[in-house]
């Protein structure tokens, strides 16, 4: 977890995603090292052909999102990756765990269109936040199958039984398997 | 010899609770040999359950001496007949695969311990404690005979900073 925001650190989201090659990481982390930036959280991961990647950047002021957005850009010329600066508010630096019960959510089924939509937005109407969230395509090309594993904080007063239910209905409506249980770690 | 094609997901008797075997007739014995002869043409298979080869009966058969986690502690080759598990104990991440969920792998924690009882195929009923890779392995199968697949029973998509998990 990052720490809370100190007044002498300017914070980034910065966004990096391209075709997949051998040291996408070591040429992001280079620039990073080279203007001083420290990487206080990222996630990296690779999403069909391409490889994405996420990271929350910290630097001591005074220090711009301009200066960012240079590097990268000399950096990525003429490679095929994008990358993206974003500023963080105060807000947006502390990771805000969260404060209900843990669970993992799994969904699979024949694929067909509306199966993440459906099964977030019943979610989000019950306060459900989703931390984590994952997709694939499975299968046979003559038979796909859409798999949906998310992790997710229940809100105070709402159990895994209770969020069982709720998805309950979705089971037929969306032809698909759900199965919904508790993951909340313990200390040991 | 009678290697049978694997029984992939969507398929439904995938999701069904399988029966149990009443008597062990030449049906059931056959339906070994099937079980055993698909486990060894599968490459790095250490189990089959009755279902992945459609059909919907509490038969599985385990075999996990010749993978590298489990060669050093195994019972051998296990024809399960319903299986039972008497009591578990302990518990262990391991990312699973399945022949009939192909392409895709999940992070499982099962227990690593437990305690077996089954009928075997000339009608003893054997009792073993089994431990480790094996005992994942017959967890995995035996969740089969309930309908259950691993992509019910993934545990994790990341590790956060504060989870600690124990590894055996």
């Amino acid at each position: 977890m990052n720490l809370c925001r100190k007044p002498n650190l300017a914070h980034f989201a910065v966004t990096i995603i391209g075709k997949d090659r051998t040291g996408i990481v070591a040429d992001t982390s280079e620039v990073l090292f080279k203007l001083g930036c420290n990487v206080e959280d990222s996630s990296c991961t690779m999403l069909g052909g391409e490889f994405a990647m996420i990271l929350i950047v910290s630097h001591e002021k005074p220090f711009s999102k301009k200066k960012l957005e240079e590097e990268f850009a000399a950096k990525t010329a003429g490679t095929g990756l994008s990358a993206f600066v974003r500023t963080l508010k105060d807000d947006e630096v502390c990771y805000q765990g969260p404060e209900g019960e843990l669970c993992l959510i799994s969904v699979y089924g024949s694929d067909k269109p509306g199966i993440v939509y459906r099964i977030t937005r019943e979610l989000a109407d019950r306060g459900v936040s989703i931390t984590d969230l994952n997709t694939k395509l499975i299968g046979k090309p003559t038979e796909p199958v859409y798999v949906l594993v998310l992790e997710a904080a229940l809100p105070q007063g709402l159990t895994v039984e209770d969020a069982s239910a709720l998805l309950e209905k979705l089971k037929k409506e969306l032809s698909v398997e759900i199965s919904v249980r508790l993951i909340t770690p313990v200390s040991l | 010899m009678a290697v049978k094609p694997i029984v992939v997901y969507p398929d439904p008797i995938l999701k069904q609770v399988c029966a149990p075997v009443q008597a062990i007739d030449d049906e059931i014995k056959q339906l070994i040999e099937d079980l055993v002869d698909t486990m060894h043409a599968g490459p790095g298979s250490v189990g089959v359950a009755a279902p992945q080869i459609g059909v919907s009966r509490r038969v599985c058969v385990i075999d996990v001496s010749k993978n590298r986690h489990g060669k050093e502690n195994n019972h051998g080759l296990l024809l399960m007949i319903n299986p039972e598990i008497v009591a578990k104990s302990g518990g262990a991440v391991m990312r699973e695969g399945c022949m009939s969920v192909p392409d895709y792998t999940g992070d499982v924690e099962r227990a690593t311990e437990l305690t077996l009882r089954f009928t075997e195929p000339d009608g003893n009923v054997r009792e073993f404690d089994a431990s480790g890779f094996e005992a994942v392995a017959i967890q995995h199968e035996m969740d089969h005979l309930d309908g259950f697949l691993f992509l019910d029973r993934i545990a994790s998509l990341k590790t956060g900073l504060f989870r600690r998990k124990s590894y055996k």
